[in-house]
């Protein structure tokens, strides 16, 4: 987007409801440690339940975006786009495959929604998914820490331990403790405890984190998400919405960070996610304030409080007080992760950034049974990151209060 | 090794090489001693990919000019130490051979 169009859209701060994307149809697979089918069956099944949800048939579909990392490394294969429409009966579509690492998920939905919004594309699918099982750990650590640059690469770095650099600073630079930190993973986990849709429904307490073996000090097992087996999809359409269950897209906006992490300024800054941040609520109309229910890239706990300190949802600093006051609770006044979040719903990387989206679908059509559902959300944000921060994307979502 | 890259153009330093300088986009680099540095952070990492050794004591580090660098710890430091690089330490084992690079030492 140029400058010009973004002030444009920021003098027009009362966006007409109708005239955005809308998400009309959301359906995934649960995630899962290891899911017996293949990663091309994972998609199939979550794109139908997608197109299930929104009543419409394959044949009204004109694109399709796939969201997937390494399907290559991970599955020995290629070509997943083809394969899915082929699988959906579809021919003559526009159809393409996105990868952006951890984003993978997120982009792919970006590219749907600009396909709608552009008018390229009246009913747009994403769908995402992954499939890290097939690989042993070393395998999935290797393929992973591939992303790194070369001068990162050579030391033996993975993104854990850019997790435990951020968290041992953060942790000596403010009044945090480390069992606040653990409060994050707690949390997440007893969100996803209701959520059927989970890998993790156990609850945990903050000495089970405290005891679980480290990982990269002071991050322990328990502050990191796992590798998971998934796939999510979500059917986009131009507006004005023939559902009164549509969810507008106020907006999707992404940003890249620098590649090599040291080459940042400052360690704590995550700038992918600021600038993603400022450019979605700039194009939304809306600010931090309105968001009601965020969804954040929670690969490591300590990544939900850089992530909501860049997205202005907790002041510089001090995103662990939010979590030690329960606001971030889901009965908090700014709930984070209600579906569980990176660390207990799952991580199949190219699923995840749907996943994130579906989860603020459900919430603002008042889909959830009670245990699990925020009260009265209008307005909800993800953001999914791709490695540790090299590129973020924000969607800012609205539905009917 | 144990060298930083400078632009020409605007004088920033980084350790990671790039076609073009983050600051200002230029494309001309020299090589500068990196000196002495300030330990931002360290981590020790217990899960570490194949041919890293374990656990992988790693620290961050800023150096003059604007440049941080992660790198492996040579010895037991703490964040705000005075630091530097120090080279031609073996880092990783490939199926290619050994990769060396810098380690981040105590100043001298
Ligand atoms: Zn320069």
């Amino acid at each position: 987007m140029t400058a010009q169009k973004r002030e444009a859209r920021a003098v027009d701060a009362s966006p007409v409801r109708g005239d955005s994307p809308a998400i009309t149809g959301a359906g995934m697979t649960a995630f899962a440690n290891a899911d017996d089918r293949s990663l091309l069956e994972l998609l199939l099944v979550a794109a139908e339940r997608a197109l299930d949800d929104a009543d419409r048939d394959p044949a009204g579909v004109d694109s399709v975006h796939v969201g997937n990392m390494a399907a290559e490394a991970f599955n020995e294969r290629s070509g997943l786009a083809n394969a899915l429409v082929g699988g959906l009966g579809m021919t003559g579509v526009t159809a393409r495959r996105i990868e952006n690492t951890s984003a993978s998920g997120a982009s792919a939905f970006q590219s749907a929604v600009a396909a709608v919004a552009s008018g390229r594309s009246d009913r747009a699918l994403a769908v995402g998914g992954e499939k890290m099982s097939a690989a042993d750990t070393a395998t999935a650590t290797e393929i992973i820490s591939r992303i790194t640059h070369d001068r990162e690469y050579e030391q033996g770095v993975t993104l854990p331990s850019f997790g435990g650099l951020a968290a041992a600073a953060y942790l000596r630079g403010s009044d945090a403790d480390r069992r606040d930190l653990a409060r994050v993973a707690v949390k997440n986990h007893a969100n996803a405890s209701s959520n059927e849709y989970a890998q993790f429904r156990k609850r945990i307490a903050v000495d089970d984190v405290l005891a679980s073996p480290a990982v990269a000090e002071p991050l322990r097992l328990y502050d990191c998400c796992p590798t998971s087996d998934g796939a999510a999809a979500v059917l986009i359409e131009s507006g004005p919405a023939e559902s009164d269950d549509a969810v507008r897209v106020a907006a999707c906006e992404s940003a890249t960070g620098t590649h090599a992490v040291a080459d940042r300024a400052d360690p704590l800054e995550i700038e992918s996610v600021r600038t993603a941040g400022e450019r979605a609520y700039d194009a939304a109309g809306f600010g931090a304030d309105a968001v009601d229910i965020a969804c954040i890239h929670d690969a490591f706990t300590i990544l939900e409080w850089l992530e909501m300190e860049e997205l202005g949802l907790a002041p510089a600093g001090r995103a662990w007080e939010l979590t030690r006051d329960g606001e971030t609770d889901l009965d908090g006044a700014l709930p984070v992760n209600p579906g569980g979040g990176l660390k207990a719903r799952g991580h199949p990387l190219g699923a995840t950034g749907i996943s994130q989206v579906i989860e603020l679908v459900w919430q603002l059509r008042g889909d959830l049974p009670d245990e699990r559902a925020v009260d009265g959300a209008a307005r909800g944000l993800a953001v999914n990151v791709a490695g540790f921060g090299n590129n973020a994307v924000c969607t800012l979502l609205e539905g009917d209060a | 090794m144990t060298d930083l890259l400078e632009c020409r153009d605007c004088g920033h330093r980084t350790y990671y090489e790039k076609h073009r300088c983050l600051e200002c986009g230029g494309a001309e680099f020299d090589a500068v001693p990196a000196g002495n540095g300030e330990l931002l952070s360290v981590t020790t990492v217990h899960v570490t990919p194949e041919g890293v050794r374990e656990p992988n004591a790693l620290g961050l580090a800023a150096f003059p000019g604007g440049a941080n660098v992660v790198a492996q710890l040579d010895e037991e430091l703490s964040i705000g130490d005075e630091v530097r690089l120090v080279g031609d330490r073996e880092l990783r084992v490939t199926e290619d051979g050994p990769l060396w690079g810098v380690r981040i030492a105590a100043a001298e």
